[in-house]
């Protein structure tokens, strides 16, 4: 058992990093989410104002680009779940000599750049692209389907982006359900289907959780490629922020966004590991 | 074994002390610039010339005018870049930040030659070339020459041009040119915000970036688009079939600026650098490179560029937007934009 101070001091140095390279830049970020910004001649010196917030909350422009981001981030988590946890059960339990190609296959796209991937997905779902174009050729549809610029194309790109960090979350946890309760549960009955859902999937509950939150908050405030498959029409928060920011040089109100970004992933961070601690008898 | 580190360290030593006196001898001036053609003129146009006349070296900063902009308000008073290309409206929020340094005329010998109204209020940026927002269509596919902002509410093109996002300048323009064409002020954008709102629906798309309109052009995805002549004039040079038409309300004027922004050590090198761009010989090899109109009085255009660069009627008819007017209200223009027409 490593004792408080000694574990202290095992934490320092992530500690230090993080204050000096993370939180402190972002508290600097604050004050600047109260000034107000006056287009032409920027920030107005000494004028404080809640408006930024206010108007995050009053904005129905705002609140729906908010409802989207957390529900894109949802979907893209469930998609991942759904999609993960068979491959991440294959791996976890499957043939010995097929866990090291089939991690690399997982491992392998993250090798290349996010945007170079996103472009890659442009190549596909563009109104002349592969997918599209392969659809006319076969004769099943007439005009081409509206894959990018919209859910579809976000959902679709993130998922394939994140899924290698939900099933790499879920491999670990799978491995670390022990066989013997699993044998237990049979050996009194159950049948492997109700062994799978009333002993592996609870006992694997904190990779879900781990996995979850990962790719739920990697989604809500993924930039790159909600900028390129989600166009100027199909605005999230984060590329809500960054124009804020690069293009109407709104920091205050941009500020207040990410503010009110972060807030939001903490409370279902927060949430959800309530509800999952109590799902899976850990409370 | 010996020897052989004890070369390899020598050797180390003297390519690291050839490094240093590289960087010791020549003085580095970091330009804020456009990407893409625009940057390949750059370096043909104003770098070469400029690093043959004082031995300084130039490093180019890639990036759009908001970007450039928002990049001087964070290292205010003390910046990353000595010269930078930017839209006139920009250079006019970043001049109102009070973000811009004053251009002494006295350092630049080209000054004279410069037309008068490029000089930006206080002289706190510069004009360095005219360019517009107009029409540019594919002949193959459009048999007469569009003549009005409207035509592309025209049902032969249904389904066959791209407007461009708020975000970029020619988005931006079209919506005013539309706006004025209905009745609209630059105070009251309503009229021009109704009549965009269809045309934006049937756009193939939004475009955010210039030269996502080649492929289209070039896949003939679309026949026609508001676009800018300089471009059009480099497609055209690659053996794209495209042609600029300037509408008879007139084509939205573009002024490319240049700022120093305040606090630059190298104030002295990019006045230099700032003559360079204004000479006769500047202007006219980036007129003709890109197709762009010039300020300085002496630059005559070819045949080829009257073409496609406005000047004569097409520059007369052209309509400048006051830039301050832009940089006040362009924030919400775009708000407007995001919520009742890209939404």
């Amino acid at each position: 058992m490593i004792a408080p101070r000694h574990g202290l001091m095992l934490l320092a140095p992530l500690a230090l990093v993080l204050t000096g390279f993370f939180l402190l830049p972002v508290l600097m970020m604050l004050p600047t989410s109260f000034r107000e910004y006056a287009p032409g001649t920027g920030i107005a010196p000494g004028v404080w104002t809640l408006e930024n917030y206010t108007r995050i909350v009053t904005d129905d422009y705002y609140r729906e680009v908010i409802w989207r981001t957390l529900g894109l981030g949802l979907f893209v988590t469930l998609a991942c779940l759904l999609l993960g946890y068979p491959l991440a059960f294959l791996i976890a339990r499957g043939p010995e000599r097929w866990r090291v190609p089939l991690i690399l296959l997982v491992i392998f796209p993250m090798m290349l750049n996010l945007v170079v991937r996103s472009f890659g997905w442009i190549a596909l779902l563009s109104n002349r692209g592969l997918v599209n174009n392969l659809l006319i050729q076969l004769g099943l549809i007439a005009t081409p389907l509206k894959l990018m610029f919209n859910l579809t194309g976000l959902m679709i790109g993130l998922t394939h982006i994140y899924l290698p960090f939900m099933v790499l979350m879920l491999v670990a946890a799978i491995r670390n359900v022990p066989r013997d309760v699993e044998a237990a549960a049979g050996t009194l009955g159950s049948s492997r289907l109700h062994v799978f859902a009333a002993v592996t999937l609870p006992l694997s509950a904190p990779g879900i959780l781990a996995g979850s939150i990962l790719v739920f908050v990697l989604t809500i405030s993924a930039l790159v490629t909600p900028r390129m498959l989600g166009g100027p029409t199909y605005k999230v928060m984060a590329t809500l922020i960054y124009d804020e920011y690069m293009q109407l040089l709104d920091w205050p109100s941009g500020s207040a966004l990410s503010f009110a970004l972060t807030a939001m992933a903490i409370g279902v961070i927060w949430l959800s590991s309530r509800l999952t601690k109590r799902w899976a008898g850990m409370a | 074994m010996r020897h052989k580190f004890c070369f390899a360290t020598a050797t180390a030593t003297a390519i690291l002390c050839a490094g240093f006196s590289l960087s010791a001898q020549a003085e580095e001036l970091v330009v804020g610039s456009f990407g893409g053609s625009f940057a390949d003129n750059v370096k043909a146009c104003h770098v070469a010339a400029f690093e043959k006349a004082t031995g300084a070296t130039v490093s180019l900063k890639l990036g759009n005018s908001s970007q450039f902009a928002a990049a001087i308000r964070a290292t205010a008073g003390k910046p990353d870049m000595d010269i930078v290309y930017i839209d006139n409206s920009l250079a006019a929020q970043t001049q109102g930040e009070k973000l811009n340094e004053i251009i002494d005329r006295k350092k630049l010998k080209n000054a004279g030659d410069v037309i008068a109204s490029a000089w930006g209020k206080d002289d706190a940026y510069v004009v360095a070339m005219v360019s517009a927002t107009a029409l540019v269509y594919n002949p193959k596919l459009v048999k007469t020459p569009p003549t009005s902002w409207l035509d592309l509410a025209d049902p032969a093109y249904t389904g066959k041009y791209a407007i461009g996002d708020i975000s970029g300048t020619s988005g931006l323009h079209y919506l005013l040119a539309l706006n004025k064409l209905k009745g609209g002020t630059l105070e009251n954008i309503d009229p021009g915000i109704e009549a965009i709102k269809p045309i934006a629906k049937g756009s193939a798309v939004l475009y955010t970036q210039a030269d996502q309109l080649l492929s289209l052009f070039e896949r003939e995805e679309i026949a026609i688009a508001p676009w800018y002549p300089d471009r059009a004039g480099v497609a055209i040079d690659k053996g794209l079939s495209l042609a600029v038409a300037y509408p008879k309300e007139g084509a939205v004027g573009i002024l490319p600026a240049v700022i120093i922004p305040k606090g630059t050590a190298k104030s002295e090198l990019a006045h230099k650098f700032l003559d360079q761009i204004l000479s006769a010989e500047g202007q006219g090899c980036f007129s003709e490179r890109a197709y762009i109109g010039a300020v300085n009085t002496k630059v005559k255009l070819s045949d080829k560029l009257q073409k496609i660069v406005p000047n004569g009627e097409s520059l007369e008819k052209a309509w400048f937007v006051d830039p301050e007017i832009v940089a006040k209200n362009s924030a919400n223009w775009t708000r407007r934009w995001q919520r009742e027409v890209a939404r």
